[in-house]
């Protein structure tokens, strides 16, 4: 091993516990060589952040189909989108009425299984809105930097009118939320599927229902992480 | 669970990472979500070859190297017959996508392909997935020495290439 080769090594972590020591302290000593650690450090991190969002990303329902184990179909928006397209012409009031339909199960569901604590959603004026904590949750959570919330973020985008919606998912149910003024506008409510924790498919959303109604919302791209950042950081305007 | 639904559901715990390699040794999504795609094809069809109890990762890894390879290799003797496939990207003008991860990923893959294919599966592998470099020896069925010293060469290239 020559010393470039040592030093990467290093770098990597691939030397014994006592040859690390050694280079460590030669490293210390040296700042030409602690500075060059520094830019492949740094080079190391820029490619891990690049590529790292395709491993976080929903996956394309072409391949993941192929190993699908159970009966469920993953998220696919563009797919969703384009079906979304070829329906636009015919997309009338009995589909309306059978999204309202759903919002309605949605909620009598979202009430009855939150009975201990706050429900998700309030009805004003008509309109479905997300409940105090539902709503903080919207504001603050991040996809990119889940918490331990226990409502977990999805999708972001902008829908055809230009506001921001947000695709979620709770213990008991998931849904689309979109912006109107300060407040978050229930588009849709849907039952959680059965043991969906921790499940990366999910990402985008939790039903089938869900992922129709972003492909029938959705304008343009989802949010990546950056956009999604700085847009709470406007206030979701 | 029987054998052939935990081989099933394991693979499917891969597929992001999957994706993800395939962006890091592919010219640009659609051709990274090809390789991904006939990746899982073809380790479904071999699944009779992997040995229960050994890492599926690094056996499907090695499946997806092998179809780059032979892709790399079709798509080079093809070249004298048509244009290059693809000038640099057109990079949008709009400020704000320069912050954009997804412009982050365009730029760094066309940095990864100006990389000889031997670094850029060696970077890929250690830098951007992880495996240490004994794994990485075996799996592309190379001296450990060998590992290191496309390292040194890719990594120089690379932070040449990304100038920061």
């Amino acid at each position: 091993m020559d010393e470039e080769e040592k030093f990467f090594a290093w770098l990597d972590g691939e030397l014994t516990a006592d040859e690390a020591k050694a280079f460590e302290a030669r490293v210390a000593a040296d700042p030409d060589l602690a500075r060059r650690a520094e830019q492949h450090r740094l080079l190391r991190a820029r490619l891990s952040q690049a590529f790292d969002p395709v491993a976080r990303a929903p996956v394309p329902t072409r391949i993941s189909a192929l190993v699908e184990t159970d009966s469920r179909e993953p998220i696919d928006l563009a797919e969703a989108r384009q079906r979304r397209e070829a329906k636009r012409r015919s997309w009338g009031p009995p589909q309306w009425s059978a999204v309202a339909a759903t919002l309605v199960i949605g909620i009598a569901l979202g009430t009855m299984v939150n009975r201990q604590s706050e429900a998700p959603v309030t009805v004003e004026e008509g309109k479905l809105y997300a409940a105090a904590s539902l709503g903080r949750e919207l504001d603050s959570e991040l996809a990119s930097a889940p918490s331990k919330a226990s409502v977990r973020i999805g999708v972001t985008f902008r829908d055809q009118a230009g506001a921001i919606c947000r695709s979620f998912n709770g213990p008991q149910t998931g849904g689309l939320a979109c912006r109107d003024g300060v407040r978050w506008q229930v588009r849709g409510l849907f039952p959680a599927p059965a043991g969906q924790g921790g499940d990366y498919r999910m990402a985008a959303g939790s039903a089938p229902e869900l992922a129709a109604l972003i492909g029938a919302t959705i304008s343009g791209e989802p949010f990546s992480a950056v956009e999604e950042k700085s847009a709470k950081a406007r206030g979701w305007r | 669970m029987d054998r052939s639904a935990s081989f099933e559901q394991e693979l499917a715990t891969l597929l992001p990472r999957l994706r993800r390699f395939a962006h890091t040794l592919s010219r640009n999504g659609a051709d990274a979500d090809d390789l991904a795609q006939a990746t899982v094809e073809r380790a479904l069809r071999s699944r009779a070859q992997w040995q229960p109890g050994t890492r599926l990762d690094s056996w499907t890894y090695r499946i997806m190297r092998n179809l780059w390879i032979d892709t790399t290799r079709s798509r080079a003797r093809k070249q004298w017959l048509e244009d290059p496939p693809e000038a640099a990207e057109h990079l949008g003008e709009d400020p704000r996508e320069a912050m954009d991860a997804a412009m982050d990923l365009k730029r760094v893959m066309a940095a990864m392909q100006r990389l000889p294919a031997e670094q850029r599966e060696v970077v890929a592998l250690v830098l951007i997935e992880g495996f240490g470099y004994r794994e990485t020896a075996e799996m592309l069925d190379l001296p450990i020495g060998t590992i290191s010293s496309r390292l040194v060469r890719g990594r120089a290239a690379l932070l040449a290439l990304m100038g920061e």
